[in-house]
Parts: structure tokens; sequence; C-alpha cells
């Protein structure tokens, strides 16, 4: 790793350190600096302001988060059970008190800097990966062809509908356990896959349903 | 100090919505708005120890009282659950993505990082709404319009899907409004897919 890149790393290093101890008001420029070693200037040349570090190693953390919540999508097994897995995964991670940290912190921020543009990029590219997995869903017929971004949208907000907002606002303050997260994801996931349910065949007049063809 | 009056206070309230209409909760000033009614920034502070606490004043009430009306107007005895549900929608993100309603919910969030407005929001806005909207859906699930289901949840996941194509990147600032068709478009996707969602099979 070259110099300018291993002390890129020690930074968001020590920054991360400091947010999750302390939160994102009480730490300082001058603090992270002390414990990354430098000056505060070679903190500036890498990170524009202090919300900038904050979205980068909030970030950086989720990369990790990324890969294990993704392998959930997986299209070999029913899309219920994969995306029943896969929104309870989301929600542990979105309700926990760093994640609604950072969303408060660049909504806050939204107005007076670039950085809920670049937070918002970071978002995108998860929702590529859900787009991609509704669209073979929808290619190989377990639901119904539509527009995959836009289902990707409507899963996201189911997921978040029942869950978020009190948290966000701290109306609520204990993070929501396993349980919690995982019957609002399965009532979303219910809600979703009816939606976006295959078209049905034409109705089978009544008396007729003797088929076993799992079409029926 | 002089003794606060309701009268000064209102004066206030009344100049700084008139600021904040023509520049903006952004661009508006404490100056401005102390321009406008005369006397000393002392007196103006004394009343509203912020620009924010005088936006929030001003301004969360207004969208509340413009929210509330919106969802009261929802009929739940209309023939066409579909056409009322577009209607409302409409309505209803019209009010939602203004620039004050936007700019109250992004400083709703930033102060609920440091004080109780995030609860006095919810408690005042969030609440009423979905219990309005749980209550609609109860009626139409009575009404064998919609499946039988939580009616609470039912509430929730309409007004996310309402939201869901837009809000998070007008909140992070990604887009600056939305346009009038962009929510057409949007609410139309949204119920109907609450709709074959929640409704009958």
């Amino acid at each position: 790793m070259k110099k300018s890149a291993l002390k890129r790393r020690a930074i968001l290093d020590a920054a991360y350190r400091l947010f999750r101890a302390q939160g994102f008001d009480k730490t300082s420029i001058a603090e992270i600096t002390a414990l990354a070693g430098g000056s505060k200037a070679t903190i500036y040349s890498h990170f524009r302001s202090k919300e900038v570090l904050f979205v980068e190693c909030m970030m950086a953390a989720v990369e990790d988060y990324m890969s294990s919540t993704l392998k959930h999508l997986d299209t070999s097994v029913d899309p219920r059970v994969a995306l029943e897995h896969f929104g309870t995964s989301v929600l542990n991670f979105l309700c926990s008190p760093e994640r609604l940290e950072v969303r408060r912190l660049m909504i806050a921020e939204a107005a007076r800097s670039g950085t809920g543009k670049l937070f918002f990029d970071k978002i995108a590219a998860l929702r590529t990966h859900v787009s991609a997995f509704l669209s073979a869903c929808m290619q190989s017929g377990k639901l119904r062809r539509d527009d995959p971004d836009l289902a990707a949208s409507h899963l996201g907000a189911l997921l978040e509908a029942e869950i978020l907002e009190p948290l966000l606002l701290r109306v609520r303050e204990a993070s929501p356990d396993e349980k919690e997260t995982a019957l609002a994801a399965s009532r979303a996931v219910a809600a979703f896959l009816r939606a976006y349910a295959p078209a049905r065949l034409t109705p089978v007049p009544h008396g007729q349903l003797n088929c076993t063809n799992r079409f029926c | 100090m002089k003794t606060k009056t309701e009268a000064k206070r209102q004066a206030i309230l009344e100049a700084a919505a008139e600021v904040f209409r023509e520049v903006g909760f952004e661009r508006a000033s404490m100056s401005e708005i102390r321009a406008r009614i005369g006397g000393s920034k002392a007196t103006l502070y004394n009343y509203f120890p912020s620009k924010e606490k005088l936006f929030f004043e001003v301004m969360h009430h207004a969208k509340a009282l413009e929210l509330e009306a919106i969802v009261g107007a929802l009929n739940q005895d209309a023939d066409d659950l579909k056409q009322e549900l577009v209607h409302f929608g409409q309505k209803f993100l019209a009010v939602v993505y203004s620039p004050e309603a936007i700019a109250v919910r992004r400083l709703v969030i930033a102060e609920a990082r440091h004080s109780d407005v995030g609860k006095v929001s919810f408690e005042r806005v969030t609440v009423p709404i979905e219990k309005r909207v749980a209550e609609f859906l109860k009626r139409n699930m009575k009404r064998g319009n919609l499946r039988t289901a939580d009616a609470k949840t039912a509430a929730m996941h309409l007004l996310g899907l309402l939201e869901s194509e837009a809000l998070q990147r007008v909140l992070l600032g990604v887009i600056e409004s939305v346009k009038p068709d962009a929510i057409s478009g949007a609410v139309r996707r949204a119920v109907d897919v609450f709709l074959s969602g929640y409704g009958r099979r």
C-alpha cells in the first residue's frame, strides 16, 4: 500500500474509533489528528471536512456488512426466504445507533454540503444489487415483470416503513431486537410479494380446481 | 429586559414567516427578520433563541395543519378506493415535498440529535396521520375493498410506498424538488403496488 493510502487508512481507523466512542459532535479533528498522528493539514488533504470524513469512515464499515447482507440475495432459494433474511439483515444494520446517526447527519448537512449526495451514491450502490436480484426473479417468472429499480425502491420503503422513523427522530432510543426486525421484514416482504406476484393465468372456473400444475 | 407579550411574539412569527417564504430557510437571517419588526436583536433573541427555533415555530405548525387537513379529507366511504388514494397521495406528497416541509423535516431530524424536537414532531404530526390513514384503511377492509390485515402496518406501508421514489433523494439534497408530474407518476405506481399488496384476491 502506498504511503498516502496507509495514512488515509490510519485516519479512517482513528476517526472511526473516536466517532463510535463519543459521537460526531464531541469528536474534533484535533483529537483524530492526535490519535492518527500527523497534522490537521494532512487530514484535510484527504478529507475536505469532518462530515466527509464521517461518511467515509462509516461507509468503510459498510463494506463488510454489504457482503454478508448481499449473500442473502440468492436466486436459487425461494424469494420469500431470501428477501426476509435480506430484509432483517438490512434493518438490523439501518437501526443501529451509528447508522441512524449517519443518516441524521447527512440529512442535517444536506442543504449545506454535497455530503448528502455522496451518501446517497453509496446507498444507490446497494440498491443496484437489490435491483439485479429482483430483475433475475422477474426473468425466471418468480415475480411479475416490471421496472426492477422501482421494485427495489418499493421494497426498501416497505422494509423501513414500520420501524425507522421513531428511531431516526429518537422517539425511541433502544434499537429493536432481531425478533422485531424480522417481524417488520416479514410483513414488508409479504406485502411486496403479493404486489409483485406473477400475473396469474386466466382464473379457473369453479369446479375445475383439480390441476396440480404449479401455475394453478 | 421587557416582559414578553403575545402580540410581539405573533408579530415576530408573521415577519419570520414572510422572510422564510421569500428567501427560504437557508438564506433567511435573524437580522432581516429583526429589520421587518423593528426593535433590537436582543429582543428578538429573547423571544426565539435561534433561527432554527423560529423556523420550527412558524413552519412546523403550518405544515402540520396542511397535512392534517389532507388526511382529514380522506373519505372512507368513497366509491372508488383507488381514485381516493391517488387523490390523497398527490395532495399529501405535494405538501411533503414542498421546500418548506423539506426544510422543516431536515431541521427536525437534525435537532432530534440534541433535543426532544423529534419526539414533539412525531407525536404531533406522524402519529395522528398514521392513525387517520389506518382508520381509513380499516373501514375499507370492513367494506371488503381490502383484505383483512393489520391496519396500522398497512397505513405505514402505504405512506412508505408513497414516499419511496423521492423522499431520500430530496432530504439528502440529491435533487432540489420533485416536479408535479413526477409526483403523479410516483403516486400511481405506489397506489397500484399498495392495492396489489393489500387488495382482495
